[in-house]
């Protein structure tokens, strides 16, 4: 296996890509009793229309098939249900899907191999039949809904709205109760053998291992499977310009809940980690903790928590968010504007720059604490291709000349939006 | 890891655990008391105003800053109800001196110091805390509580609460009411800060990659040397649960999802008991092979969260599921019949493993995470009832499918509570 090893962190990553295209990635962490392993494909929500490798038309599905793909592989041919068999193990096991990934994954202590055979047994042997198919319309439907009660996600996916045109990031990841309704056992077979194909895939282990010995057991329980071809995926033309610059909703919440998003080009490839990082940097000194910004926004009381900065990018799409409550969101919104400006003009301040990059370097520091954590962040870093040690190793050279660069590129008035939630 | 205590003052310890295997240190303090109506919203109030500043930092900017050139550590800080107590928790993590570029200072001691300095000396002027930042935060407290139904599963999780809990100290809302915030000013408020700085009983955390010399920076700190003894006046013990009658409680908000929240009392007997109540728990609704999974949700199809938790402290078990509205009488049937299977041992002896291997292995990972470490030790402080990860690990092992049974015989259901949409 190849190692990749950070200084900064002191640790190892062991990194293979098998002869059928699959990627094995192991961080050995000594002396904790955690073991973590998650499985992903590099297929999920975004990913509904495509062209099956080997075939010449489109394929089109409904939306959220590869969060109901989620949902059903756990049912086995044998009535068994492989969550059942999991937890009967004695391991924690879940699964998710994200905009661009949907990952199978269990942590445990003990029974490790055990569970490792359940995983890679379900995860490589789908059975879905119209009954299967149709009861789990009713789980999913019960998600969604419980998801419509919360103003957090509401406010988020409106924002989305605001600022895509077409691009399929701004639908919710679960679909809806129509959308779902057109799902049948032939579409999800059809998803499933395009997108979990090995070459599609990557598998990342953190815990008390020895690599070699562990990629040996991965291999053993993989089935025959040849790597296939490229799926072509088709997203709509979006254009670089925002749809609307507000957005708003009526829901029952005791004060507004307001997310700014600011519309991005889409990143290159080469730049996305240092760009990712001034982002991060640029947020901090604008409206993070110890701005003025946000200390004088508190004493006036128009913001009593600092506000979640995140910047979110992938195939086609990529978004600052910045999301708190407040008793009046347009304040915030005319502020913010107000303090990008001045920082365009008088530039950063200097000092403030390198406090800033010294906590930025430290939280990436604390990511490396958890086993689940650190697998995670390398799968859907992977899927991004980023090695997740990258980050560590770009921000100490980053500057103040490229990051005013995209302090004027990135937040531009005109591809602002402001959501909000009230009463 | 190994783990030391000292008790340095009467009602004052300090608790050390020593781990190699994290990137960071952490550091926490918490203050313990009785919960009352009386205090419960000072202390709500007072958490906020000690995290605004203190003596030698005395603005929210100056100790942001502070805790950016510790390379980003952080502090939070927040309340929590515990059984019948009110804990006031303070943190603070740094990453450890291995992993900072320029090793050029003792993290670990700056972090102490200032986490002791917000929590033991704060900003006082002529007798008094800081008006302003008094009046924000009441204002600030006063948001909280009004935004206690924002979040539709949780509020009818509190709801539920409120009323097993009518006029019972656990039954208060630990960010307190509004009423209460009215009469608070700087200067009340610091005196209510003196006398329960005096009389709380205080653990101070420490865990990471520590050296022999940590216990002597806590013991020598000026803030801690100042402090007096103190009675700990700690609410434990098994609670004693009378029989009562079946209660519904049925409430209609904007909500597109019904919610269900069904509180049971468990009339335990001893302290071992606990333990196996950790195992009913787990087999009624603890995870994915659970009965409430298994019959609600993948059965009959009616949720996508049916679950239950066991609140050791108070003897309780609460079911939670969201469920379409009308399905309301049909989710309430299925979820009886399970506790009637429970009470008549209709489970298997490989749901029983299977329990016990989950719980086994959360017991297992406890010392993988900092926080929740702290949490573990914190908890037996508070319960007076001091065993290894081992010894835990034996007592879960023992239980046998009688104790269960005998656990579910001796549950009932105190309150159903259901949040549900207007128009229905």
């Amino acid at each position: 296996m190849q190692i990749i090893e950070n200084s900064k962190v002191k640790e190892k990553l062991y990194i293979e890509k098998l002869e059928n295209g699959l990627t094995i990635m192991i961080i050995p962490k000594k002396g904790i009793q955690k073991k973590y392993v998650i499985w992903g494909t590099n297929y999920g929500s975004n990913d509904s229309k495509f062209i099956v490798p080997g075939e010449e038309q489109v394929t089109e599905v409904p939306k959220g098939v590869a969060h109901f793909l989620e949902h059903k592989m756990f049912e086995q041919e044998s009535g068994v249900n492989s969550l059942d068999t999991l937890t009967a193990l004695g391991v924690e096991a879940n699964a998710y899907t994200t905009n661009d990934h949907t990952a199978y994954l269990f942590e445990c202590t003990e029974n490790f191999y055990p569970a490792l055979d359940e995983l890679m047994d379900y995860v490589q042997h789908p059975y879905f039949t119209d009954e299967n198919v149709e009861k789990e319309k009713g789980i999913i439907g019960q998600e969604i809904m419980m998801y419509d009660d919360y103003p957090e996600w509401k406010v988020y996916l409106n924002t989305l709205e605001a600022m895509y045109h077409n691009h399929p990031v701004k639908l919710d990841i679960t679909g809806t109760i129509e959308t779902i309704s057109h799902i049948d056992k032939e579409i999800l077979y059809k998803c499933y053998n395009t997108f979990y194909n090995p070459s599609n895939m990557a598998m990342v282990v953190c815990g008390d291992f020895e690599p070699e010995q562990l990629l040996q057991e991965i291999k053993n329980r993989l089935i025959d499977k040849k790597a296939n071809g490229e799926i072509k995926r088709i997203y709509p033309e979006e254009e670089e310009s925002i749809v609307k610059e507000k957005i708003e909703q009526k829901m029952d919440v005791s004060e507004p809940l307001f997310t700014i998003g600011i519309k991005d080009k889409i990143v290159n490839e080469k730049e996305k980690v240092k760009k990712h990082i001034a982002i991060e940097i640029l947020l901090s000194i604008i409206i993070g903790k110890s701005s003025k910004l946000y200390q004088d926004l508190y004493n006036e009381g128009i913001l009593f928590t600092t506000p979640s900065l995140d910047y979110e990018f992938g195939a086609g799409y990529s978004h600052i968010l910045i999301t708190g409550q407040s008793k009046l969101p347009e304040k915030v919104y005319e502020k913010f504007k107000n303090t990008i400006n001045e920082i365009k003009q008088k530039g950063i301040d200097k000092e403030e720059f390198e406090r800033t990059k010294k906590t930025i370097y430290g939280s990436y520091v604390r990511e490396f604490n958890e086993a689940g954590e650190i697998a995670r962040m390398f799968l859907s870093d992977f899927f991004k291709v980023i090695n997740s040690f990258d980050y560590l190793e770009e921000i100490p050279i980053i500057n103040e000349n490229y990051v005013e660069q995209i302090l004027k590129e990135v937040f531009k008035e005109e591809k602002m939006v402001i959501s909000v939630i009230k009463k | 890891m190994k783990y030391t205590e000292k008790e340095i003052k009467k009602g004052i310890k300090i608790h050390i655990i020593e781990n190699e295997k994290f990137k960071t240190n952490l550091v926490a303090v918490f203050l313990s008391m009785p919960i009352t109506r009386e205090n419960v919203t000072k202390n709500s109030l007072l958490s906020a105003v000690l995290r605004r500043g203190s003596m030698n930092m005395p603005t929210s900017t100056d100790i942001n800053k502070q805790l950016e050139e510790m390379y980003g550590a952080s502090f939070d800080n927040g309340l929590d109800k515990t059984g019948d107590n009110d804990i006031l928790k303070f943190y603070m993590e740094t990453i450890n001196d291995n992993f900072i570029p320029q090793n050029d200072e003792n993290m670990l001691k700056t972090s102490v110091e200032k986490l002791l300095e917000i929590v033991f000396n704060p900003l006082i002027k002529n007798e008094k805390f800081n008006d302003e930042y008094v009046q924000q935060e009441k204002d600030n407290i006063k948001r909280i509580i009004e935004g206690k139904a924002d979040n539709k599963a949780r509020y009818a999780f509190d709801r539920c609460i409120e009323e097993m809990y009518k006029n019972k100290p656990y039954g208060l809302y630990k960010y307190g009411y509004i009423e209460d915030l009215e009469s608070l000013d700087a200067k009340n408020l610091y005196e209510y800060y003196q006398k329960m700085i005096s009389e709380c009983k205080i653990d101070i955390f420490v865990s990471g990659k520590l050296d022999q010399n940590t216990l002597n920076i806590i013991e020598n700190n000026e803030n801690i040397q100042k402090l007096n003894d103190r009675e700990v006046k700690i609410i434990n013990g098994i609670e004693k649960k009378e029989k009562v009658e079946e209660k519904e409680v049925i409430e209609e908000m904007d909500v597109t999802q019904g919610k269900v929240v069904i509180g049971m009392d468990l009339d335990l007997k001893n302290e071992e008991q606990k333990y196996d109540a950790l195992l009913y728990n787990a087999i009624l609704g603890g995870s994915a092979s659970s009965k409430m999974f298994q019959e609600v949700r993948e059965k009959a199809s009616l949720a996508y969260t049916a679950s239950s938790s066991y609140v050791r402290y108070k003897s309780n078990i609460f079911i939670r599921c969201g469920i379409e509205i009308k399905n309301y009488k049909k989710a309430i049937e299925i979820i009886k019949k399970q506790l009637e299977d429970m009470k008549n041992g209709i489970f298997t002896d490989e749901d029983i493993e299977n329990a016990k291997k989950g719980i086994i292995s959360s017991i297992k990972s406890i010392d993988d995470e900092q926080d929740t470490e702290i949490t573990y030790f914190f908890g037996q402080e508070l319960t007076n009832n001091k065993i290894t990860l081992e010894e835990y690990i034996k007592k879960i092992q023992n239980i046998s499918k009688e104790n269960i049974i005998k656990i579910a015989n001796d549950a009932q259901i105190n309150t159903i509570y259901f949040l549900k949409n207007k128009e229905l």
